[in-house]
């Protein structure tokens, strides 16, 4: 897609690359930048010397490797261009993880033009991984650890591709910036102890343990389907008034509300984290939980997408809606 | 010890370039630097390869400052060329020594990048260049070598890389060999060193002084003319001329030559010779020309006495276009010059008084006289020899009465003083008699061997007149050059088995060939100064240093253009010719009916418009079919082509 103008024009684009646009950058003459690096200015030093030199000693065949030397720098470049154009770059989709967790940012850079791709360095944030050779049409993985600093939406920072190939004198880059977004869930109160007690709130609203309350009868509802058969009220059926389910009060009793006035901190970010510790906890007991927040209810359930649904509301949580 | 290992391969190349870059100092270099920089090859050797003896910084240090004072001292303190190759060697081998990384390597190849246009300073034959070369090119390879960072690139990978990179590189080097501004001169007082190397003929001439040229092969210089070659007789090659001597030698006039030569308005045009000549540096100033001169080309001065004077010596190879006449008419001769050419030492030997009496007792007038003392030489026992016995004193007195051995030198020096002793005016003429005609570059090539001195005397009638001594005595010096590989010292002639007349040929033939690839090194490449530089780009329109660098910029970005337009053109993805037609008939049917939209696939496309045109169902399908069909079963595109030629809208 072409840039605007102002994109085009702005300095951003060396740095931090054009922005996101899809799941998958194939490097260009767009995207790729090339300039000098510190050994590359030294090499331009050499040069000049040599040049001095045969100016001062009139010398044919000084100026002829002098010259050989610095056009063969100029042309090194398009091989530095070369060994970045052509390869492809999908940023892949990040588990969502937890505030003060490691995770990483992942890519898949492939090479699409069968040639030998030497010496080529990703970056994200300092942290880098060097891939030797990628060989024609390889596809290699890449993992870089990124460490978000808030929760919510997190959008890895750029990813750069460089590569000092072939004569370690031009750097040529290449700033990838991907659309791709992490969820970071809030920070859960003392992620790595044991599970506390259930707080007062949780522990107070009476609920009997779902073992010792399994029988104790409580009414009967309609029946829907996926009712156990053992529940069913047959003796009502049988005298044609309907189909019943018995109701017993441990399924009622085993629910729990996750209040957001029940937590003991008054900072909404310690708020959020013991939250999101009850919400981990009350899943690992298989407890049906709910989420009372001020601006959002969810009703009790439970189960992996739950879970999920939960943190990402807690993980949202008063920010700005925009993704 | 050493933080990483290297790539062993990497140490193993940068430390055979570094020995291959000390060879060829080897005999122009301070053997002592020689040594020392092999030594600390050989130490980062057993560094790298057995991971022993490890120099600390503590060690390197001091070596470094100790080994630069080393360099500095031998050299009389001063940096010139053989100080900084030295330098610049042992540098070399003290940054193999501390190479523990990435930026150590490249370090060490810049340096020997350095190293490397060094030995041109000494010397600049084609072998050496083509050596140089070799050594670019594994330098290239090291340079690619470290920047893979990896130890699994093949080295065909990398000499792949570094040739396509060099070959590339050649056009560019050439536009800038070409049209970079060459400046005329050294950037700073040139280093003392640089122009010790005096060649050929020096500016004091004693009687024995040219034996030491008659037997080096070494080219003076070399000369084509623009249309026919005089004949061989006529090739005198007029260098520095001699007007005052104490007895002993003869010292040249380079300052005292008087003004500007007169044009020869009558000098008859059939003798008119142009040419072109090479001349090798030789460190003085004055060119060497055919006999005479009669015009100097930009910044040469041409001086009453027909020499031909730079403003600064020489000190490169150079090329000068010149015109001569061999035989110019009489002019002036004023009073000074009369009493110079007439002065001898105050201690002359009577004896020579004594024979130019005698000379001058037999003949009528000055040309009679000079023509007896010729007469006198071709006579008496006077012998031709390299290899004379050694002279007193007085060596004219001594050559004329006693040995009556020698050389030219010994000849025209003699000659000279008996011709003043007549009341002759003469003056001595250095410079080359002959040479070789090499008919491969059509071009002659005069050698040091063909070194000459001869007299110039003063006839009234005819002004200066050049007499060759030599000549009467020695006939068939005047007839052939002298062959080096046959001459001898002593004169003994060897006899070799002569090869077979073919075999022989054949070999003339190719030392032509080769002197006639020389001639183009020298006159092409190793002359191109600021001079030839102006001449061969100002053929072309481009004069002055603004329109060069124009010229540069222009044809440097042109051919820059051109490959990155050679790059592009293998990265290009061919398109598959099959899609190609199939997209372009789309493009057809949707200037008719409604155009097919990117995410369309064949089939939706072809049933939208067959709603629209039902008629165009059949003719549709079996298109898509065959398209199908190329781009997934490699059937011959042939039929599509042939399917939507037909196809009627």
């Amino acid at each position: 897609m072409p840039l605007s103008l102002t994109e085009r024009f702005s300095l951003k684009r060396f740095k931090q690359g054009s922005p996101a646009r899809n799941a998958s950058v194939m490097l260009n003459h767009r995207r790729v930048f090339i300039l000098p690096n510190r050994a590359g200015f030294t090499l331009a030093a050499v040069i000049i010397f040599m040049l001095v030199a045969s100016i001062n000693y009139s010398n044919s065949m000084g100026f002829v490797f002098t010259f050989l030397l610095a056009s063969a720098t100029q042309v090194s470049t398009f091989f530095s261009f070369r060994n970045l154009s052509g390869i492809e770059v999908h940023g892949l989709k990040c588990a969502p993880c937890f505030l003060g967790q490691n995770t990483s940012a992942s890519f898949i850079i492939k090479e699409t033009e069968g040639r030998d791709r030497w010496g080529i360095v990703a970056t994200i944030d300092g942290q880098q991984l060097s891939i030797a050779h990628l060989k024609p049409h390889q596809s290699y993985p890449i993992n870089l650890p990124v460490l978000p600093s808030q929760r919510g939406w997190y959008s890895p920072n750029t990813l750069t591709l460089s590569s000092v190939f072939p004569f370690a004198v031009f750097r040529a880059w290449s700033p990838l910036l991907f659309a791709q977004k992490l969820l970071v869930y809030p920070r859960p109160l003392s992620f790595n102890q044991a599970i506390p007690s259930l707080p007062a709130a949780l522990t107070n609203s009476s609920i009997t343990s779902p073992s010792t309350g399994a029988d104790d009868f409580s009414g009967f509802k309609t029946y829907q389907p996926g009712d156990p058969y053992r529940q069913i009220n047959w003796k009502a059926w049988a005298a044609e008034k309907g189909l019943f389910s018995k109701q017993f009060s441990s399924q009622q009793s085993a629910q729990v509300w996750l209040d957001w006035h029940a937590c003991s901190s008054a900072n909404t970010e310690a708020k959020l984290s013991e939250l999101c510790q009850w919400a981990l906890t009350a899943e690992k007991a298989q407890l049906r939980y709910g989420l009372r927040l001020p601006s959002k209810l969810i009703p009790p359930a439970n189960g992996d997408a739950h879970l999920q649904h939960c943190l990402q509301t807690l993980a949202l949580f008063n920010l700005p809606a925009d993704a | 010890m050493l933080k990483s290992r290297l790539n062993i391969t990497l140490m193993r190349l940068l430390l055979g370039i570094a020995s291959l870059l000390v060879l060829p100092h080897i005999g122009t270099l301070n053997p002592l630097f020689i040594v020392i920089s092999l030594a600390l090859i050989a130490w980062s050797a057993f560094v790298h390869f057995f991971n022993r003896f490890s120099p600390s910084t503590w060690v390197l240090l001091p070596l470094s400052l100790l080994l630069a004072f080393l360099v500095l001292k031998l050299h009389g303190m001063s940096l010139g060329r053989e100080a900084s190759s030295s330098f610049l060697l042992v540098l070399l081998g003290l940054k193999l020594l501390e190479c523990r990384r990435q930026r150590d390597v490249l370090a060490v190849i810049f340096v020997s990048f350095f190293v490397l246009i060094t030995p041109f300073l000494f010397e600049q034959t084609i072998a050496l260049a083509l050596y140089g070369l070799c050594l670019f090119f594994l330098l290239l390879c090291a340079l690619v070598v470290n920047a893979s960072g990896s130890t699994a690139i093949r080295p065909a990978v990398v000499a792949g890389f570094a040739a396509q990179i060099g070959l590339l590189a050649i056009p560019l080097m050439l536009i800038g060999f070409l049209l970079f501004p060459r400046m005329i001169g050294p950037l700073w007082a040139m280093p003392k060193d640089a122009n010790n190397a005096v060649s050929g003929i020096s500016d004091t001439i004693n009687p024995g002084q040219i034996s030491h040229l008659a037997l080096s092969n070494e080219t003076a210089f070399r000369v084509r003319f623009n249309a026919a070659s005089p004949v061989f007789s006529d090739l005198y090659w007029r260098g520095p001329v001699f007007w005052q001597t104490d007895g002993q030698q003869w010292t040249a006039s380079v300052n005292s030559g008087g003004g500007q030569g007169q044009a020869h308005s009558q000098t008859p045009a059939n003798t008119l010779y142009r040419y072109s000549l090479v001349l090798e540096a030789h460190h003085q100033n004055w060119l060497y020309s055919l006999d005479s001169p009669v015009a100097a080309p930009d910044q040469v001065r041409l001086t009453q006495d027909k020499q031909l004077l730079l403003k600064d010596k020489l000190r490169r190879t150079r090329s000068f276009n010149l015109i001569s006449n061999t035989q110019v008419k009489a002019e002036l001769i004023n009073e000074k010059d009369r009493l110079r050419a007439l002065s001898l030492p105050q201690n002359t030997d009577p004896r020579v008084f004594q024979l130019a009496a005698l000379w001058r007792a037999d003949s009528s007038n000055d040309i009679n006289v000079i023509n007896r003392g010729l007469a006198h030489f071709n006579q008496e026992d006077f012998y031709y020899t390299l290899t004379p016995p050694r002279l007193g004193v007085d060596p004219v007195a001594d050559f004329l009465f006693t040995s009556k051995r020698g050389f030219c030198g010994h000849y025209a020096t003699s000659f000279a003083v008996v011709l003043r002793a007549a009341n002759i005016p003469t003056r001595i003429v250095a410079g080359y008699q002959g040479g070789v005609y090499n008919a491969v570059g059509k071009f002659w090539e005069v050698r040091q061997a063909d070194a000459h001195v001869w007299v110039e005397a003063w006839l009234d009638e005819k002004g200066w007149v050049r007499f060759d001594p030599t000549a009467a005595i020695s006939p068939n010096r005047i007839q052939h050059s002298i062959d080096f590989s046959n001459q001898r010292l002593g004169g003994e002639v060897r006899f070799l088995i002569n090869p077979s007349e073919g075999f022989s040929n054949w070999a003339i033939q190719l030392t032509s060939l080769m002197q006639a690839v020389d001639y183009y090194w020298e006159s092409g490449v190793l002359a191109y100064g600021p001079e030839v530089q102006h001449d061969f780009l100002s053929s072309f329109g481009i004069n002055g240093w603004e329109q060069m660098v124009f010229w540069l910029a222009i044809l440097s970005g042109g051919l820059i253009f051109l490959i990155t337009l050679y790059l592009y053109r293998q990265v290009v993805h061919k398109e598959d010719p099959s899609q190609a037609a199939y997209l372009a008939f789309c493009k057809k049917l949707g200037r008719r009916f409604a155009y097919k939209t990117p995410s369309e696939t064949s089939e939706h496309y072809f049933s939208r418009i067959s709603a629209l045109q039902p008629q165009l169902e059949p003719g549709l399908q079996k298109i898509r079919q065959h398209y199908l069909l190329c781009r997934y079963a490699k059937k011959d595109v042939k039929g599509l082509l042939d399917l939507i030629r037909v196809f009627r809208f």
